[in-house]
């Protein structure tokens, strides 16, 4: 044999075991994170029950139903829209293994986008998942991309034209779903799930909406509350009782001529109230140093604190950080102020549940009593 | 259909790049041809 086939050959069996130990890690990514819902479950439901064509894809997520028996509102709650946003998917994970609905029903979505959770950014060096510590220990929890997977809808079209409004944004957002509302019944595979997530809101006739999200520091919505302008007065009364509380919320009304957004197309679509609420979250920041999983669960960065405190800093940042447990708990801070506002403002139609702790209880005690 | 073209096209990419690598008298070369190749496997194989 010639010297150089052997060394092909040598070289060829290293790239092997190298491809396989590598793919071992990406095929484990597409695991579900297993969940451990609260006595109160009634059912496990499919995004697919609502469109029959995403059964078999990537993007067929779970839909916990909890149903008091009691009539009520009917509350749906989204997290994972963008699986790099995690405060979202916990808070709906928190929620899923806690709650215990006293009247009317709650469903709750907690990968929204469950094709993006199988992958991450290219190009941010991110990692793949990150550690909670539990009452059963430490459990992992996914950290995704902001959009679908390419292996579940490629190519990206180098201009992505919106449907039905024919806006025009980059080629990129043709994978983002809170882009691809009120959505297609044959489109691509986000326009699905939009499509199907629009089919739930409307076959279950649900009455309020959350969409879960965050945002890197430097992006002004942090911190805030959008609402779709017939549910402003909702929001402002939720914000105000927040305030009691010292929590600050920004309230911010959907733009008309934004489209495609979970907090546009629900309330001009169906009859739901929409809220999108956002965190921030150190690790989506373009300044960030460090980028690990110890960023997303404690958030804090040596490079936006150094530039705090050089004065150099134009953005609101606590030089403590930004940690998972006070981003959860103000997610579930403002799904309590808004179920109390609606109730108040709709008292033959309420939705009464037990269980959530308390935004102090989250970051007090962390994880550690709250998910299984 | 594009998909399809375009597994075809990483295949035949694929495949040139394992017949170079094997007509390389060089081994660092060698090493760089299976550094290009690694991705195109696991791209035909839709594991990344």
């Amino acid at each position: 044999m010639k010297k150089n086939y052997l060394t092909a050959i040598i070289i060829l069996l290293i790239a092997v075991i190298l491809m396989v130990t590598a793919s071992v890690d990406f095929l484990n990514k597409r695991r579900m994170n297993k969940l451990y819902p609260s006595e109160g479950l009634t059912k496990i439901g499919k995004l697919s029950n609502y469109l029959p064509g995403l059964e078999g894809t990537n993007s067929d997520s779970d839909v916990y139903f909890y149903d008091s028996g009691n009539p009520g509102s009917t509350i749906l709650l989204l997290g994972g829209t963008h699986p790099n946003e995690p405060s979202g998917y916990i808070s709906a994970v928190v929620l899923i293994e806690n709650i215990k609905v006293l009247q009317g029903r709650i469903i709750i979505l907690p990968q929204a986008c469950k094709s993006g959770f199988t992958c991450t950014d290219p190009m941010e060096a991110l990692p793949a998942d990150f550690i909670l510590k539990t009452r059963s220990g430490n459990r992992t929890f996914s950290f995704g991309s902001r959009v679908f997977n390419p292996l579940d809808q490629w190519p990206d079209p180098e201009v992505y034209t919106h449907f039905p409004s024919g806006q025009k944004l980059s080629g990129f957002e043709t994978r983002n779903l809170n882009r691809s509302y009120p959505g297609k019944v044959d489109g691509t595979l986000s326009e699905r799930v939009g499509y199907a997530i629009m089919k739930l809101i409307r076959n279950e006739k649900v009455d309020i909406a959350f969409d879960l999200h965050e945002a890197a520091p430097e992006i002004p919505i942090i911190k805030a509350i959008i609402v779709h302008e017939k549910a402003k007065e909702l929001g402002a009364m939720a914000v105000l009782n927040l305030e009691f509380e010292d929590l600050k919320y920004a309230l911010e009304i959907s733009p008309k001529n934004f489209r495609g957004l979970s907090h546009r197309e629900w309330g001009d679509y169906t009859d739901v109230l929409p809220f999108l609420m956002e965190t921030s979250n150190p690790i989506q920041g373009r300044f960030r140093g460090r980028t690990n999983s110890n960023l997303i669960v404690y958030g804090e960065d040596d490079n936006y604190r150094k530039a705090l405190e050089l004065g150099k800093l134009r953005i609101e940042y606590d030089p403590k950080g930004e940690p998972l447990a006070v981003r959860v708990g103000r997610h579930l801070e403002g799904f309590n102020a808004i179920i109390s506002a609606c109730n108040e403002f709709n008292p033959d139609k309420q939705f009464k549940y037990e269980g959530i702790p308390s935004y102090s209880e989250i970051c007090n005690k962390s994880f550690i009593n709250i998910l299984h | 259909m594009l998909f399809t073209i375009y597994i075809l096209i990483l295949l035949l990419l694929a495949t040139i790049v394992v017949i170079e690598l094997f007509k390389e008298m060089e081994w660092k070369k060698q090493i760089a041809y299976v550094m290009i190749l690694i991705p195109f496997v696991l791209r035909i194989l839709q594991i990344k």
